[in-house]
């Protein structure tokens, strides 16, 4: 049963990569960044179900505050070059 | 008892899926943002509710309010800064969202 929502999670994981891989502009990029950390998340609650051990949801823990810092630091340094291009060419 | 956190759990995966799923659907940034960080945030509240249910005891149970709370208060100022970098990006303002 895990087994199958394990692999359910790996296909977004597939999904997200190829976002990653393919996405046209940097805010893709930073999308797929996001939806990868998610996954990670639930990756991290399943293999806690899978082997039965509490320490991998103090994993998901940390996952989440990476991905958020990741988030925030990322979109704002794209938000900020932009910003700079429109100031160069008007 | 682990046949409803089973049940959310499973819920909680199909969501997450279907929020990677919007990276496809959609056309600009600025959408593919919208579909994925607000089903992303419910996925990831439905998986790890799903896994204090199946874990069923307290240290499974007060990990994964830590995991709910802070999902809660991150992920939609995550979606905020997103969508103010994917908001120039996109090409235009039509209204046609969808590609096919």
């Amino acid at each position: 049963m895990i087994i199958f929502l394990i692999l359910i999670v790996l296909g977004s994981v597939v999904l997200g990569a190829l976002r990653f891989v393919r996405g046209p502009s940097d805010a893709d990029r930073i999308v797929a960044v996001d939806i990868l950390f998610t996954a990670a998340i639930a990756l991290c609650s399943l293999a806690a179900l899978f082997t039965q051990r509490v320490l991998f949801l103090d994993i998901a823990i940390g996952c989440m505050l990476i991905g958020f810092v990741a988030t925030l630091a990322w979109s704002r340094l794209v938000e900020m070059s932009r910003r700079e291009n429109e100031e160069d060419a008007p | 008892m682990t046949l409803i956190g089973l049940s959310i759990l499973t819920l909680g995966v199909l969501v997450l899926l279907i929020a990677s799923l919007g990276l496809f659907v959609f056309r600009d940034a600025l959408s593919r943002q919208h579909a994925a960080t607000k089903a992303g945030t419910l996925g990831v509240v439905l998986i790890v509710a799903g896994t204090a249910l199946v874990g069923g005891s307290w240290s499974w149970a007060w990990r994964a309010l830590v995991i709910i709370m802070l999902a809660l208060l991150a992920m939609p100022i995550a979606s905020h800064v997103l969508a103010r970098a994917a908001l120039g990006r996109s090409p235009s303002n039509d209204t046609v969202l969808f590609e096919e």
